[in-house]
């Protein structure tokens, strides 16, 4: 494969992502623009009294909750730097990531709604105490559980790129030769570690952000209401029978996605120029800045913790048809929300099918393009990925369904395989790109110039030294894949069930059992794929 | 000008029923027609897009498609849908588009039929057509021809019935509240501990619709289009009602829960203590399943409640007209009927008339009362025409909002 990989031109590398995945993506949004045109759609949007209320909510929510994302990563990887826990930490945050959205927002409101768990334990009494815990006005538990369920996201993500082959080396020399300088650890890990780590970490902390500010199951269980974030807002509009209301949801659509594109840019632009200011103050020192030890323990035990709780809950919800305040434990105990689950295992062994082929696909189709496109040309595939992210799915599918009907791909395998790759590739080439594009090329040199065969050469160097990003990439696809339920329902027309739509729709009728049951079983694929993507990506040299 | 167009339906409806009736010439025509439409519909596959929130009803679908397959060579695939706006989108953009359709039976009613109406998308009329139709309890229960103010004209077939129903723990709450003031009145008494889905979650504006019901001057403007002023007008009564209830609500009427669903599980966990529902015979259910307890009570305001039939349509470009129709039919069966109306099964009221049905039939339909059921039925207030709806939506999100 390598050797063929060799021979291609740009253009024939670049040609698979573009028709598999970039033009279809491209051409679903661009169907969405005769609605976006009409002007009735704008005259709506502006009387809508909650557009710019809900819109503040939205950014507000998604920043808070990435800025404390990212602090509590860098506090966890700080103090547990080089520690003998990082194996068990990157295990617990496969488990996080693996966990939907979805579970740990109805496993944490459990724990902190008035008649939760922790006020059962505190308060008790016959009536649930006047609590604004979940749906507070301001965003804040809708905040907190976002950037609790982010932080193994960016922990893996960062722990892939620090455990990448070709650096660690490197690494290793450099926290030597800043250690013989004075600098106590804590200091190293600022002056040496974070640096490097930041690049590879840039795209995921977007994701989180954007995803943040657009996530709409979350922010239906945790999220305030009057008013709503704004991807709530837009998710009613859309999918409202109504076509002008449908029109006005994509507008405000324009509006957020235009938002979010222009923050993220004026902060990347903003960290370019302040940051090689900073050059100055990473070169001072010594300092004797220990190692946040202590600190890292505290805050990775309480995530860990409210993580492991919400999915104990989950598993008690998922037998509990009933659990009224103030009981502590559940009156009676059923498996029925099981055995409805268990009826038809056809649903699970396709959405397992597509999560595992889109995963490769798209892992595939990242690697021959960053093996035959120069790195500028990145910036037009993150873009177009970090749109897909940004969008809500209902108006992606719902440009997609109309783009397909007219292939005469809906209702088939071929046109639900191609939805599911949308955002898998879109995640793979997003994570991939930071730490792929970082590889020092020096090896390859050095491999080439042993002669030995480019192939063997891409194959046992560049792809062995980078088997954790990649493995980590791909199980994050597998991962999203398995999380997808608009297109199995949109592009699909229902002719092919999957997990994630039998669950969705089921929960409709919202019921509690059935959603967590459903919950902790398509939590258990991706916690495989990421489990074993962290066995296999252990460097094999240390 | 709508009413008008709704009455002329009526009487031609009837003056074709009335013709097809007396002689028995036209009676045989239309038992031959159908013939040929159940002929024509064996090997055929309905793809049913249907809500599936309901485990109980998702089965109760598979059943009725196991009857299908054994009495009329017809597969039925429950496409399942967590909402049928989607499925009109689905619709809608095939035509568009020229292409076969994907869905061959919706379940609907409300927005999304007028909707589909309005834009053409249904398949018929054939609805009245069907054999099973002249059980329907057209009299008695107005609302299997008029759906929300619009005449169904035969583009949809009845299939069950709702109407608005409160329920509670008896225990915590003995004597339930029988109007609006009454629920004012409790809301005072209990702080936080009432409350409503936020519009435009369909039970939320359902809820509003009641009070607006119970507070306004003239009913009879409810079923005739409305204008914005004199709407304004209309629904003075309304928000003022609304003004002195909401500080009362759950998080002093400033947040509200989202869905129907949220709510009944806040009910059930204790922080709530009245819900509301659609299906009469939800709260009896529920009990059943264990999620709320056995002393769980249901009851319908004294004067009446909003009530609604729901349908099953047929999209234009269904590709399995006659099996679509097929299953309609079964669906108006007393058979399946009494079975969907069994609180076990479903509980979903019937749209037939027990008069209508042989002694056998009706003795099909033995519903005994079961902790959680409605005692004491009220009358069905006939949902507002669809011109109120966008205007209560708007008017209340101006109001409470922001």
């Amino acid at each position: 494969m390598a050797r063929t990989l060799r021979r291609l031109t740009p253009a024939q590398g670049a040609l698979p992502i573009i028709v598999l995945w970039a033009l279809p993506l491209a051409a679903s949004v661009l169907m969405l623009l005769p609605a976006i045109a009409e002007p009735d759609a704008w005259r709506q949007l502006q009387s809508h009294p909650q557009l710019w209320s809900a819109l503040v909510l939205s950014l507000a929510t998604g920043g808070g909750a990435s800025v404390l994302a990212l602090l509590m990563s860098v506090l966890v990887l700080a103090g547990l730097d080089r520690s003998r826990a990082l194996p068990q930490l990157q295990a617990l945050a496969a488990a996080g990531l693996a966990l939907p959205h979805l579970a740990f927002a109805i496993g944490f409101g459990f724990l902190i709604m008035p008649t939760g768990l922790i006020a059962r334990l505190i308060e008790g009494g016959t009536t649930p105490p006047p609590w604004v815990t979940v749906q507070d006005p301001w965003g804040l538990s809708l905040m907190l559980a976002l950037a609790l369920k982010e932080l193994p996201f960016l922990l893996i993500a960062a722990l892939a790129a620090l455990a990448r082959g070709d650096g660690t080396g490197r690494l290793t020399q450099e926290r030597r030769v800043a250690a013989s300088l004075g600098h106590g650890a804590g200091s190293v890990w600022l002056r040496v570690v974070l640096p490097q780590l930041l690049p590879s970490l840039r795209w995921p902390l977007v994701i989180v952000f954007v995803y943040g500010a657009t996530v709409v199951d979350m922010a239906l269980v945790l999220g305030p209401t009057q008013p709503p974030t704004l991807a709530v807002v837009i998710w009613h509009a859309l999918n409202h029978a109504d076509a002008t209301v449908n029109g006005m949801g994509l507008a405000m659509t324009l509006v957020l996605t235009s938002v979010l594109a222009a923050l993220v840019a004026t902060t990347l632009l903003l960290l370019q120029v302040t940051l090689p200011r900073l050059r100055h103050w990473l070169c001072a020192g010594p300092s004797l800045l220990a190692a946040p030890r202590g600190m890292a323990v505290v805050t990775g035990t309480i995530a860990g913790l409210l993580m492991l709780a919400a999915i104990l809950l989950l598993a008690l919800l998922s037998v509990t048809p009933r659990w009224p305040y103030p009981a502590l434990m559940p009156p009676a105990v059923t498996f029925a929300a099981w055995t409805t689950l268990g009826s038809s295992a056809a649903p699970l062994w396709l959405s397992l099918l597509l999560a595992a082929m889109t995963a490769l696909v798209a892992l595939g189709l990242a690697l021959l393009w960053f093996e035959t496109q120069p790195e500028g040309r990145d910036r037009w595939l993150i873009g177009l990925a970090l749109a897909t992210l940004a969008l809500p799915q209902l108006a992606v599918a719902g440009g997609q369904y109309r783009l397909f009907l007219g292939l005469g791909l809906t209702g088939t395998l071929p046109g639900l395989f191609l939805a599911h790759l949308t955002p898998v590739a879109a995640y793979v080439l997003i994570i991939l790109q930071g730490p792929y594009r970082a590889f020092d090329s020096r090896y390859m040199m050095a491999a080439r110039s042993l002669s030995v065969p480019a192939s063997t050469a891409w194959l046992q160097v560049k792809l062995s030294l980078l088997r954790a990003p990649v493995l980590t990439a791909a199980a994050i696809g597998f991962a999203v894949s398995m999380a997808q339920f608009v297109p199995a329902q949109l592009i699909a027309a229902g002719r092919y069930s999957t997990l994630p739509m039998e669950a969705v729709t089921l929960s409709a009728g919202g019921n509690r059992p059935l959603t967590a049951a459903f919950a902790l079983c398509l939590a258990a694929p991706p916690l495989a794929a990421f489990l074993a993507a962290s066995l296999l990506g252990r460097p094999r040299w240390r | 000008m709508e009413t008008t167009g709704m009455t002329f339906t009526l009487t031609r409806r009837g003056l074709i029923q009335l013709l097809a009736a007396t002689p028995l010439a036209g009676r045989a025509r239309a038992g031959e027609a159908w013939d040929g439409i159940v002929a024509e519909a064996r090997g055929q596959t309905v793809y049913f897009n249907a809500w599936a929130g309901s485990p109980q009803i998702n089965a109760y679908i598979a059943w009725v498609g196991e009857a299908l397959q054994r009495r009329h060579d017809i597969t039925l695939e429950h496409v399942k849908l967590a909402d049928t706006a989607e499925a009109v989108r689905r619709v809608r953009d095939e035509v568009t588009a020229g292409r076969a359709g994907s869905a061959d039976l919706l379940w609907i009613n409300g927005e999304n039929f007028r909707v589909l109406k309005a834009e053409k998308l249904l398949f018929g009329p054939f609805a009245e057509d069907l054999p099973n139709f002249a059980l329907v309890d057209v009299a008695g229960k107005p609302t299997t021809r008029i759906d929300f103010a619009e005449a169904t004209a035969g583009l949809e077939s009845p299939w069950g019935m709702a109407q608005l129903t409160f329920f509670a723990d008896g225990a915590k709450l003995p004597t339930p509240p029988l109007s609006m003031p009454e629920l004012l009145e409790l809301a005072r008494s209990a702080p936080g501990r009432i409350t409503y889905p936020a519009p435009p979650d369909f039970h939320g504006t359902t809820f509003i619709k009641q009070a607006l019901a119970e507070t306004m001057a003239d009913r009879a403007l409810l079923p005739v289009q409305i204008g914005r002023q004199a709407f304004t007008e209309a629904a003075k009564p309304l928000f003022e009602f609304l003004d002195a209830l909401h500080p009362e609500l759950w998080r002093n009427g400033k947040q509200f829960p989202q869905t129907q669903a949220q709510m009944t599980q806040m009910l059930a966990d204790g922080e709530l203590l009245v819900g509301l529902t659609f299906n009469p015979n939800e709260p009896a259910n529920l009990v059943a399943t264990g999620t709320l307890p056995s002393s769980t009570i249901a009851w319908q305001n004294r004067g009446g409640t909003i009530g609604n039939t729901h349908f099953v349509a047929i999209p234009i470009n269904s590709t399995a007209r006659q099996a679509a129709q097929v299953t309609a039919n079964f669906l108006l069966s007393p058979e399946a009927q009494a079975r969907k109306a069994d609180l076990a099964i479903w509980g979903d009221p019937t749209v037939l008339d027990m008069a209508k049905l042989t002694p056998e039939d009706r003795a099909l339909f033995t519903s005994a009362a079961a902790p959680g059921s409605v005692t004491q039925p009220a009358p069905a207030i006939p949902e507002p025409h669809g011109s109120w709806v966008p205007l209560i939506e708007a008017a209340w999100l101006e109001r409470y909002g922001a």
